[in-house]
């Protein structure tokens, strides 16, 4: 009996202690770490067992233990099952693509997959899976083949799977696997998991190759009427919807099947899956024998339907909506007509079914929803950023009071009440909506927009509820997943409102105002001293600037941007503002008309002073497109300024003219063709000018030139910058007030008006409200049809409506008095448009003639091509690579892309013997042992230097029992080994790379023979 | 296919990870700790089905929505047992329903494993824990849904420990077996 140390912990021992040591568990970690690090190293198996199943424990908490794989392998070659398990569960746990042992395991693991008992070779099968290379993947397919056929069906299903496994990374393993696989599932005496085994098997496999499988049909067919399995019939179904595209016959012969499954199931799961299938398989929607299909259609749609309404079962409603987000690009009808449901999701407290039902409005979206979708996603962000708000001033002032939100949130409309008991929504999600806000109002070019108003309302609304970057976060997250945060959300909703200012001629005015407003209100809300920084600023001061010539006071605009100008923190921001300052001032000053008086010389003077000041801080920005244009704007306004207190003013007898630059040298810098926008495309048709060779280099001196600049030094230029960016002072910004009805938007109750659509209340707030009420009553002053609030004539018959409203109450519903039919076709023509009016539910909007300009683009198509861009232009193969290049980003997905391209027809005879070949192979063996060489001894030595470091006498010991194990297997394994390498080459003609790969695997057999000599030198 | 199937407590400690993918550590935990994050905030009748963990959307949404990719993980399904939460993901090969049931499968093997099985039981036997599911799965797919074929593999394997007699019992997650009446699928 070899002596027990006295720490030795059992895995019962560690957790207990990692109960008891609550509070301080990461310090109690390290130390068991460390003794197991000791542990494992023992040379009794037990101990050393036992140490790794702690680790395992432990790494399921992240702790890393990639140290110990050499010890895995140890213990995975131990005799005992038990203990072959865990070595066994460690590999599966802890073994990454890049852990070298795995080379040295391919032995232990052939010879386990033919170990006589059963619970020993399915120990190697079920961990193929995890650590399966396509090397490894070669050099054991000749062993776990024969298992396909093992007595013990829980052999033959678990082997099904692993070849699967194989398969996808080494392709060829299919090939010589397929035919037993078929032999397997055509045998109606196989054990019924096995055959459930296959088909979810050849259900993975299915979507990946579905040619293949059509031969099977009707053994499948036969499977999914006579089984009676649930799970069975679940898969097989889904099989088959990949199938009948190829194979439309398929369908008249699954219908009658599916259909009596749909009526007769008590399944939930396989009544969804059936419906699903039929969905998917396309049997919906193809042409001839319209009767019956449109049965089977109105039947999947109503249940479908029935599942979303079903209370109770959130899941079925999650499911349904997955199902229709599979339908809604191929049978958007049929998808438009349960826009009632789907819409009553998008409000769900369940923030998974919120999304699900997202996607499918996106794809639903015409202009007639378009408003009351809309406007259903603005309530919701509005009422989060509510929340948001309130429950961030709570917190800052006093303590978190629930009792405080309960009471101001009281509500009348019950699914509006389950929102505002949801947590505040994520801000990723917030962004989200607004992305698909975006994207809905403004797909193909802005059709479904009827009210281009309402769409500039709703664009300065999003800018106050879109969430704030938050700097910190953004930096952290945006390497790694590589999404846009939330930052870049303000300055899309910018873009769109340059976009439609650019697009629309007709609402350019509004744009004008709306720019206008949110800049105010970006100034007024940051407080003073805090830089501004939302991404909207640049587009929407862009836009100020551009279309100065419609501003109403250009003055007080300018007056703005330098107030805007030294709070904007980001680059590209600033450029555009401080470009539009410009463009303000020179439609301000170089007015014709204007006399030049002795006033507005002081003004224009005043003004240069001014906009002088804010720019000259910036000349020394450290951004050169910041920096190029303070300078030159400086440089010319001061010239200008020369010019101008040169100029005498004009006085009632002497007529002096304005000065020159002023009228203009300056507009003349910003007058041109107005811009239009272009089509994303456009560039690549721009035709390439002749001579242009872009290699050629354009200044051959290049290299000198850079050298130089390198070596000259940086004058006293750095300590300026930072001067300026200390003393970069806002100039003494006046707090202007908020309006009183802005801070009355916060605390007011969104009372719903009517439950068909939110009001526009409910999602906009106040000023923006009572702007739109004001544009209306102007826009219907002269329309007789139309009672003004205001008018008197409406006071002087308060009688009737006080009789009507004291008999009825206050809230009595307009809407819901019947209104009498009036029939149109017997009336003149001329008051036809009259009686109209009246009707309001059912009054189709008159639709607004508004001109959306579309995207120019060059050459000979003259087309729009919105949707011609990067991918879409290269060709099938170069997408194909970029799909695999991001499954290998994504995480955990399996990259299956090369299992597609290997052909089973007439594979198998390919037996041929080629001397070149081989001779070919055996180098590459030769080559291959080398580096195995090469690799061990790298290996042992890292080992020893390891041991050394621990004490010699350890290393001793631990070496003493590996030699012995390793000796025993020596003879078989070496034996067997060079077998199969005889047998490889007899049969196989693979790619020689494989081949190569392969020898490695062979030769391992070798440097375990080597293994036994350094411990004996030792002793 | 099912890329992973998780359990961790009400606290979020990893009670079994199991990837059928080879994944860095510290990924795994990254995933494990955005998953409970998005689990441990669902309102109380929230569907079964997560939406997408940063980590996985990060991947899933970068390329187009309208071809969705059938190898890429996108579904997150999870169901909840006493202290514990089953965490299945999964892409969109897979039923959603099915994989419901197929945690149910799962829950009630240990239960007839331990016999009225508890977090502790999981807590002490993790073995058998992860004895079970490579019962049930095999590199992802789904290899046998049948009870007692399942704990007959398990047992199999040798005699499942009890857990120590002196540890004090926690709520059984026999009690939330029942509770998901409304859950089960009739005719499974």
């Amino acid at each position: 009996m070899c002596v027990i140390p006295v720490f030795e912990k059992s895995l019962y021992d560690l957790i207990r202690g990692l109960r008891s040591h609550k509070g301080n568990e990461k310090e109690y970690i390290q130390n068991c770490l460390k003794e197991c690090r000791a542990e494992i190293r023992s040379q009794d198996m037990d101990l050393k067992a036992t140490a790794l199943l702690k680790l395992i424990y432990l790494e399921m908490f992240g702790h890393d233990m990639s140290w110990a794989s050499f010890n895995v392998l140890e213990v995975m070659a131990s005799a005992k099952y038990h203990q072959k398990r865990v070595g066994y569960l460690g590999a599966i746990q802890s073994f990454r693509p890049d852990t070298e042992v795995l080379m040295l395991a391919t032995n232990l693991l052939k010879k386990d997959l033919t170990a006589t008992s059963t619970t020993t070779i399915a120990l190697p099968i079920v961990t193929l899976p995890h650590v399966i290379t396509p090397s490894l993947a070669l050099s054991v397919l000749p062993d776990i083949l024969p298992r396909l056929s093992h007595t013990n069906p829980t052999i033959r299903k678990k082997t099904i799977v692993t070849l699967y496994r194989l398969a996808l990374v080494y392709p060829e393993t299919l090939r010589a696997a397929w035919p037993k696989i078929k032999e397997r599932l055509m045998d109606r005496s196989e054990d019924s998991s096995v055959t459930a085994a296959i088909v979810n098997v050849i259900c993975e496999l299915g979507w990946r190759r579905p040619h293949d499988f059509l031969s099977l049909a009707p053994r499948l067919f036969e499977l999914l009427v006579d089984s009676g399995n649930n799970w069975l019939a679940i898969k097989l179904i889904k099989l088959f919807a990949t199938l009948t595209p190829l194979e439309p016959r398929l369908v008249r012969k699954l219908l009658p099947p599916l259909t009596e499954i749909i009526q007769t199931t008590p399944a939930m799961s396989l009544l969804y899956e059936c419906i699903n299938g039929i969905i998917q398989g396309g049997i919906l929607g193809s042409g001839e024998d319209t009767a019956g299909k449109e049965e089977i259609a109105s039947l999947c749609v109503n249940k479908l339907r029935s599942m979303i309404m079903v209370d109770g079962d959130p899941n079925l409603k999650y499911v349904a909506l997955l199902a229709f987000n599979k339908i809604v690009d191929t049978h958007p009808w049929l998808v438009a007509q349960q826009e009632d449901v789907i819409l009553e999701c998008i409000d769900s407290a369940d923030i998974s079914i919120r999304i699900k039902a997202l996607d499918l409005v996106q794809g639903m979206v015409s202009s007639d929803n378009l408003i009351s979708i809309v406007s259903r996603l603005m309530r919701q962000l509005k009422l989060s950023a509510t929340i948001d708000h309130k429950n961030g001033a709570n917190a800052s002032s006093s303590s978190p009071g629930d009792s405080d939100d309960d009471d101001l949130e009281t509500t009348i409309n019950p699914t509006q009440k389950a929102t505002e008991q949801l947590p505040p929504l994520p801000d990723d999600y917030r962004a989200d909506v607004i992305n698909r806000i975006l994207s809905m109002c403004s797909q193909s070019n802005y059709t479904h927009i009827t009210d281009f108003e309402w769409y500039i309302d709703i664009l300065t609304q999003l800018v106050r509820i879109a969430p704030t970057p938050k700097k910190t976060n953004d930096v952290e997250t945006l390497p790694i997943a590589g999404r846009s945060g939330p930052g870049d959300i303000s300055e899309k909703i910018g873009n769109e409102l340059r976009n439609v200012a650019v697009k629309v001629q007709a609402v350019r005015g509004a744009c004008l105002q709306a720019a206008g407003i949110i800049s105010t209100q970006l100034n007024n809300d940051t407080p003073t001293g805090h830089p501004l920084n939302s991404g909207a600023l640049g587009p929407v001061t862009w836009v100020i600037g551009e279309y100065a010539s419609e501003l109403d006071a250009p003055e007080d605009t300018l007056g703005l941007l330098l107030q805007l100008i030294p709070r904007i923190t980001s680059a590209e921001p600033l450029a555009a503002s401080l470009q539009a300052a410009m463009k303000v001032f020179s439609l301000t000053a170089g007015d014709h008309l204007t006399r030049w008086s002795a006033e507005q010389k002081s003004k224009i003077l005043l003004l240069m002073a001014r906009i002088v000041h804010t720019f000259e801080v910036l000349t020394l920005h450290p951004t050169l497109e910041v920096q190029e244009r303070a300078v030159e704007f400086t440089e010319l306004l001061k010239l200008t300024v020369e010019a101008a207190s040169a100029q005498e003013a004009s006085t009632e007898l002497v007529h002096q003219d304005t000065p020159l630059l002023l009228t203009q040298a300056i507009p003349s810098l910003f007058v041109g063709w107005e811009l239009k926008s272009v089509a994303a495309s456009a560039q690549k048709n721009v035709p390439l000018p002749e001579g242009l060779d872009l290699d050629e280099p354009i200044n051959p001196n290049l290299n000198f030139l850079l050298a130089s600049a390198q070596s000259q030094s940086i004058p006293a230029d750095e300590v300026d910058e930072f001067d300026t960016y200390y003393h970069q002072r806002p100039a003494a910004t006046s707090i202007a007030s908020e309006p009183a009805i802005a801070r009355l938007a916060d605390e007011r109750v969104d009372a719903v008006g009517s439950y068909q659509q939110p009001t526009e209340e409910s999602y906009l707030d106040a000023d923006i409200v009572a702007r739109r009420k004001l544009e209306r009553l102007e826009k219907n002053r002269d329309d007789p049809f139309y009672i003004q609030a205001t008018s008197s004539i409406q006071r002087s018959s308060t009688p009737i409506h006080n009789i009507l409203q004291s008999s009825n109450g206050p809230d009595l519903d307009v809407d819901s008095i019947p209104i009498m039919e009036l029939d149109l076709d017997k009336l003149s023509a001329g008051v036809t448009h009259a009686p109209t009016k009246l009707s309001k539910p059912s009054r189709p909007k008159p639709r607004q003639r508004i001109v959306v300009a579309a995207d120019e683009n060059l050459g000979s198509s003259g087309q729009s091509t919105p949707k011609n861009d990067s991918e879409n232009d290269l060709g099938p193969l170069a997408s194909k690579a970029a799909r695999a290049r991001r499954l290998k980003q994504s995480v955990l997905g399996v990259d299956s892309t090369n299992i597609q391209s290997l052909s089973l027809e007439g594979g198998t005879a390919s037996g041929a013997y080629d001397p070149e070949a081989q001779q070919r192979e055996e180098a590459e063996m030769a080559q291959a042992m080398k580096e195995v060489e090469r690799l061990r001894l790298e290996m042992q030595r890292a080992n020893e230097r390891i041991q050394v470091a621990q004490g010699v006498d350890a290393a001793a010991k631990t070496k003493k029992k590996p030699p012995t194990a390793a000796a025993e297997d020596e003879g078989a394994e070496g034996a067997e080994g060079a077998k199969v390498v005889k047998k490889k080459k007899k049969k196989e003609k693979v790619a020689s790379i494989d081949e190569g790969a392969g020898g490695v695997e062979q030769s391992t057999v070798k440097p375990k023979k080597k293994k036994a000599k350094p411990p004996a030198e030792i002793e | 296919m099912i890329n992973a199937v998780l359990v961790f407590n009400g606290q979020g400690q990893p009670r079994l990870t199991k990837f059928y993918t080879q994944l860095e550590t510290s990924i795994q935990q990254r995933l494990l700790s955005e998953i409970f994050a998005l689990v441990s905030n669902r309102p109380s009748g929230a569907c079964n089905f997560l939406p997408l963990p940063p980590l996985l959307a990060a991947s899933g949404t970068s390329q187009s929505s309208s071809e969705p990719h059938n190898d890429v993980p996108s579904l997150v399904t999870y169901r909840n047992y006493a202290t514990l939460y089953f965490i299945v993901i999964s892409t969109s090969t897979e039923s959603p329903l099915a994989l419901l049931d197929l945690i149910q499968v799962y829950v009630e093997a240990l239960d007839k494993l331990f016999e009225n099985v508890c977090e502790l039981d999981l807590i002490f036997n993790f073995e058998t824990l992860h004895a079970a599911l490579s019962e049930m799965i095999v590199g992802g797919v789904v290899i046998e849904t049948n009870l007692d074929r399942i704990v007959a593999g398990v047992k199999a394997q040798g005699t499942v420990a009890k857990r120590p007699v002196n540890e004090s019992r926690s709520t059984g997650l026999g009690a939330g077996l029942s509770m998901g009446g409304n859950f089960v699928w009739p005719g499974r």
